[in-house]
Formats: structure tokens, C-alpha cells, sequence
């Protein structure tokens, strides 16, 4: 697997704030790359520095095989969406982005077609004539992706692209990072861990400027044989004891009510299971634990396995927010 | 340095895209209209003495009296001159006026100078000669006038280059498609189009109307002078805009970015002026901008006039240079 982002002991610090320190991972091609942290971890300094915005006091980057100090040459290979950029608010869009491919050798005719493209498919070619103040924030949103899908990129960085989009907008977004990973490596920052957890391939995880974890999302939440199974009913103490002395159990944890204000009729309630990776099939000691389950009249509704993103997450971050 | 990566093609997309760009802001608008303002308003001042003097010579005598305008207008640049060049300050100017009350109010019509043979100041120097005598002198004057307040005008125009952009993170868009030194130089080269412009609409509407409304000088020496007063002009706003271009660069907020260009323009002046007062050296501060030479832009001597242009350009050039050298590392 080859790498198209490599990122190699890079340090950063705004003062008394260390806001990257000796973060290294790298990023396979055509994957769709989550960065992950709570707020303050680093993210958006990581994109900065990456896109050049930031000069890096250690550490090397490499995009596409080329140093981003010399990020001249990798103009029009590489592109992002900036979180807090502000596009010209008494300029129409269509000229703002015209101007974009202009600057990369288009004539008017080839960079507006281009532009009429990109607002196609992020839905605002009725809005092309519209200067950018008036429009709302999630068409803002939607605008500042397509100038990031301008000239088909090979890197595309996205930092927080879903931010303030209503569900469907999300959605629309989501698909279009989906099919874009054809043909582009697409490094996406978001909260949202359920959307990184859907869309990526690979994540890694920042806090406090320290990379915490990095790899594909299937290694990450597959790592501890964990499974959520949801009951109809909670599991007593002495329930819980007689499921855990099944060989392959590792521990057994009544998590919490999973039901209720989800518009469910009946209440379900979260179990969730480690088993130990040695030995001992999974299967069999599935279906062990299924059977005592039967036995105590309770009724089981739901399997899923793996560890979520987000209990991951929390656990890694201590479910932090760094902002002061 | 990255001066090597300057692409014309993009120095002349930015530049083109940004003087379009600062009709639209707030900025390119403010700026038009208090350089508007202030430059026709200065004409007006100097014209308006002349307009009367005319008006009431065609009503008095029926005709107008070439020698006895021209005198007036000699008469209304001379102190001018005299204040900008140094010759003498407001307060001497200030006295000869009070002795000369009634001049201009003449029932007459004429000049005391003109009139009887009045008695004349000092006589002139030959740049004030020049000036006043060998070139229309009305349009010397307002030029001069322009040469002094315009710098004042300039930072209304240069003072968000780039300072807004930072602070909006709306470089961002651009810093992938394009250099950084292509973004500094072009929006710099953008600024100084806008400003010509606008001295060129400045001058062009000036001297119109007083070719057509005096109709007191050749139209040929009118234009030639309005010609050299507007290069005059617009090669003076060239320094200020990359002092205000370096201030841009170095500060993220826009305000702050007018508040320093405005200290900086106004204080070097006033540092200068009133040192000198107290310590005559002190007049040397003026030269930390072109203020100690910018007058040289209208001088007699064509060598000096071109040594000031040239001045201008090697001192726009270094604060440029200092400008971009900043710009090039900074955090965007």
C-alpha cells in the first residue's frame, strides 16, 4: 500500500502551547482518512501546517512524495477545506470560483464550466450569480466543499465538512467524499464519530497535540473482540456472574439503558462483552452466552460486534475538551 | 527568498481581480470618495478666487484682464509654495495676508500686487518661478496641495491589502492555487491601478474645468502640465501604498493596520515639522518617507524631477521587499 500523505515527527507550538508534539502517521492512497480529537487536539493545525497556511517548527510532510515546503508543486494536486476560511462576502460566487481556475491556466469558458460542475454537485448552481453574504451557512458550507472539488484534486483535506449542514445536506456530502475516493486520498476532520466511523477507512486519533492512535478503522474497533448485545431486560448480579464464568469471557459489563426515548415500545438494555482472543472459538462462546441468556428468560434483540469509534474515542481521549 | 516563484500571469490575475475587488469594499469606495473630496475640494479653494475675479472683471469692465487674473493666481499660489517648500511658516503667511486684507475684494477688480504697482513680496526662486510663472500656475498650486494631503488619503485605499484576508483565514482559498509572493505583489500592484485611476479621474475633472471654466491657460501647456502632475501623483502614491502594504502584512486586524499606516504617515510629517523647530536636523526625519523629496516631483529641473521619481520607486521597492519577506513566513 502506498502512501500519498507522510507525516514524520512534526512539532508545533503557539507560545506556551504545545499544539503538535512529534505526530507521525501516514495516510494510504485512495483511502478516506478520519483525524480525530476533541476540540483544542490539534486537528486543524495538523490541515494548516499540511496545506502550508502554518510553518512547522519540526517535522517533515510529504504529499504525494513531495516536501509541502515546496508546496508549489503540488498546486492543483492537493486541495482543502479550510475551517473558519471566509469567502469575499460582496463577491457572486461564480467569480470567486472562476477566479480559482483561472490561476490554474483555465480560460473563462473551460474555469465557468468547471465552476458550474463543482456547484452541481454540492447543489448550488441556481446560486451561482449570488454574492456569498446571502447566502445561509449551510450553503456557506456547501460552497467552501465545492472550491475543494475544483480541478480534481488528488489529496482533498477537509476539516469538518459536515459542520452545521442539516442531515440530508450531511448526507449528500458524505456520498459525494464516497465516490470522490475513486479518483482522490480524502483526510476528513469531524465530531461527528458515528459519520468518521461510516465514511473512513483509516483514522487516527489526536489529543492534546499527541497522536494517540492511528490505523484502519476496522483494526481499531475490532482490537478487543468486543460485542454490545441489547436485552429486554437488565441482567441481574448473580445473571451477570454466571455469564462471565463462561470459558472465552473475558468480562461482562451491564452498560445502560438502550431503549428508552428512542420511540421503542418496549425498554432494551446494553451488555457489553470482551472475550479473549485466545484459544477459545468465538463462535462456540457466542452461542454459549446466547444460551444462558435463553435460560434466564431474557430475550436478546441485538448483536453487534466491535468496539464503536466512539467508545474508543472516549476512552483515548478521556472525552475531553482541550479549548480553554 | 521565494522571489524566483513570481508568475506574471497570476501577479496579473491578482492585481486586476483586487482593483475590481476594492471597488466593491468599503475601502476602494472610501478611499475614491475622500481623494474625490479632498482634490476637488482643494481645487475648488484655489479656483473659486479666480472664478470671481473673472466674473466680476467681465461685469465691471466688460472684458477680463489676463495680466491682473494671472497676478492674482501668483498671488494665491505664493504662500502655498512658500509653506510647502519651508520658505516660511503659517504664522509669516498668515501676517502678509492680514496686510494685504482686501485684495481679492477689490471693487476694482484687481490685484493689490498688480494694481499701482503695490509692492512685491521677495522675489521668487526659480522653482517657484517655474511654478508659478512658467507652467499654469493655478494647477501648480493644487497640484502641490495634492502632493500633500494625497498621502494622507492613500491608507484609507492600502491599509486592508491583506490584513482582512488574515484575519478571515480568506487567504486560505488562495494560498494552494497560488504563491505568496504572487498574492503580496499582486494585490499590491492592484492597489497602485486604483489609485492611479483615481488620480488620473482626479486631475482629468480639475483640469477640464478649469480649462473650460477660466479658459486662462493654453489648452497644449494645460494638458502637458496636468500630465506631469498626474504622473507627479500617482508615482508619489506608490511608496505610501507599500508602507501601508508592509503595516497590511504585519498586523492580522484591519483596523489596526489604518490606525499604524495613518501614525506612521501623519507622525513622520509632524516628527519632522516641528522637530526642526526645536532642532533643525531633525528635518531629516521627513526622509524616513518621501516627504522630504516628494516635492521634488514638480521641480524645475528635470533631473531632479526624475531622481525623485526614481527615489520613490527604490524606497517603494525596499519597503516591499520588507513587507514580503514578512509575509513569505508568517502564519496565514
Amino acid at each position: 500500500m502506498t502512501h500519498v500523505v507522510s507525516i514524520q515527527g512534526l512539532s508545533k507550538r503557539f507560545g506556551r502551547i504545545q499544539a503538535l508534539s512529534k505526530v507521525s502517521f501516514d495516510v494510504p492512497s485512495h483511502s478516506i482518512f478520519g483525524l480525530l480529537g476533541p476540540n483544542g487536539a490539534g486537528k486543524t493545525t495538523l490541515f494548516s501546517i499540511i496545506a502550508d497556511f502554518l510553518k512547522a517548527d519540526t517535522g517533515i510532510i510529504e504529499v504525494l512524495g513531495i516536501d509541502t515546503t515546496n508546496i508549489r508543486q503540488l498546486r492543483g494536486r492537493l486541495s482543502i477545506l479550510p475551517q473558519d476560511a471566509r469567502f469575499q462576502r460582496n463577491v457572486p460566487i461564480l467569480e470567486q470560483l472562476v477566479f480559482f481556475r483561472l490561476l490554474a491556466g483555465r480560460t473563462k469558458q473551460q474555469a465557468r464550466e468547471e465552476v458550474l460542475k463543482s456547484l452541481e454537485l454540492v447543489g448550488l448552481q441556481s446560486f451561482a450569480k449570488r454574492r456569498v453574504g446571502s447566502l445561509s451557512h449551510g450553503m456557506v458550507k456547501r460552497l467552501e466543499i465545492a472550491q475543494a472539488f475544483l480541478g480534481n484534486p488528488e489529496v482533498i483535506l477537509l476539516d469538518e465538512p459536515t459542520a452545521g449542514l442539516d442531515p440530508a445536506a450531511s448526507r449528500q456530502i458524505r456520498d459525494l467524499v464516497k465516490q470522490l475516493q475513486e479518483s482522490a486520498t480524502i483526510i476528513v476532520s469531524s465530531h461527528n464519530l458515528d459519520e468518521i466511523q461510516e465514511l473512513c477507512d483509516h483514522v487516527a486519533i489526536l489529543n492534546l497535540g499527541n497522536l494517540v492512535l492511528s490505523g484502519s478503522v476496522d483494526e481499531i474497533t475490532l482490537a478487543d473482540r468486543e460485542y454490545n448485545m441489547t436485552m429486554s431486560r437488565p441482567l441481574q448480579n448473580n445473571e451477570l456472574q454466571q455469564i462471565s464464568s463462561i470459558q472465552g469471557v473475558r468480562s461482562i459489563q451491564m452498560q445502560s439503558h438502550a431503549g428508552a426515548g428512542h420511540g421503542k415500545s418496549s425498554a432494551e438494555y446494553l451488555v457489553k462483552l470482551n472475550l479473549s482472543a485466545e484459544n477459545v472459538s468465538q463462535d462456540s462462546v457466542l452461542a454459549a452466552i446466547l444460551r444462558g441468556v435463553l435460560d434466564m428468560n431474557v430475550t436478546p434483540r441485538k448483536i453487534t460486534e466491535g468496539r464503536s469509534l466512539e467508545s474508543q474515542f472516549l476512552e483515548l481521549t478521556g472525552g475531553q475538551n482541550n479549548n480553554p | 527568498m521565494k522571489l524566483k516563484t513570481l508568475t506574471i500571469s497570476h501577479i496579473r490575475l491578482i492585481s486586476l481581480y483586487w482593483s475590481r475587488f476594492a471597488v466593491r469594499s468599503g475601502s476602494g469606495l472610501v478611499y475614491l470618495l475622500i481623494a474625490l473630496i479632498f482634490g476637488l475640494s482643494m481645487a475648488h479653494i484655489l479656483i473659486m478666487p479666480v472664478e470671481q475675479l473673472i466674473s466680476r472683471q467681465k461685469r465691471d469692465m466688460g472684458k477680463t484682464d489676463p495680466q491682473v487674473i494671472n497676478q492674482t493666481i501668483i498671488d494665491i499660489g505664493r504662500p502655498i509654495i512658500q509653506f510647502l517648500f519651508g520658505q516660511k511658516t503659517l504664522e509669516e503667511i498668515g501676517q502678509e495676508s492680514m496686510a494685504r486684507q482686501g485684495g481679492f475684494g477689490d471693487k476694482d477688480g484687481t490685484s493689490p500686487n498688480a494694481a499701482g504697482g503695490a509692492k512685491k513680496d521677495t522675489a521668487l526662486d526659480p522653482w517657484s518661478t517655474f511654478l508659478l510663472e512658467k507652467r499654469p500656475a493655478l494647477l501648480s498650486a493644487i497640484f502641490l496641495l495634492l502632493l500633500f494631503g494625497m498621502p494622507f488619503a492613500i491608507s484609507f485605499l492600502g491599509y486592508n491589502q491583506v490584513s482582512g484576508d488574515i484575519q478571515s483565514h480568506g487567504l486560505r482559498y488562495l494560498l494552494l492555487r497560488t504563491e505568496r509572493s504572487n498574492i503580496y505583489f499582486g494585490r499590491f500592484l492592484g492597489t497602485v491601478i486604483f489609485s492611479t485611476v483615481v488620480m488620473a479621474i482626479i486631475v482629468v475633472t480639475i483640469t477640464f474645468y478649469l480649462g473650460m471654466k477660466t479658459r486662462i491657460y493654453p489648452a497644449g501647456a494645460l494638458t502637458l502640465w496636468a500630465f506631469h502632475g498626474f504622473l507627479a501623483l500617482s508615482i508619489l502614491m506608490v511608496p505610501y501604498i507599500a508602507i501601508c502594504s508592509l503595516i497590511s502584512a504585519s498586523v492580522d486586524s484591519p483596523f489596526l493596520s489604518l490606525i499604524l499606516a495613518k501614525v506612521v504617515i501623519a507622525g513622520v510629517l509632524i516628527m519632522g515639522l516641528v522637530g526642526r523647530l526645536a532642532w533643525k536636523p531633525a528635518k531629516y526625519v521627513l526622509y524616513a518617507l518621501p516627504w522630504g523629496w516628494q516635492s521634488n516631483l514638480l521641480h524645475f529641473q528635470p533631473a531632479r524631477c526624475l531622481l525623485a521619481a526614481v527615489g520613490c520607486f527604490v524606497y517603494a521597492g525596499f519597503i516591499l521587499f520588507l513587507g514580503y519577506y514578512h509575509f513569505e513566513r508568517r502564519d496565514l
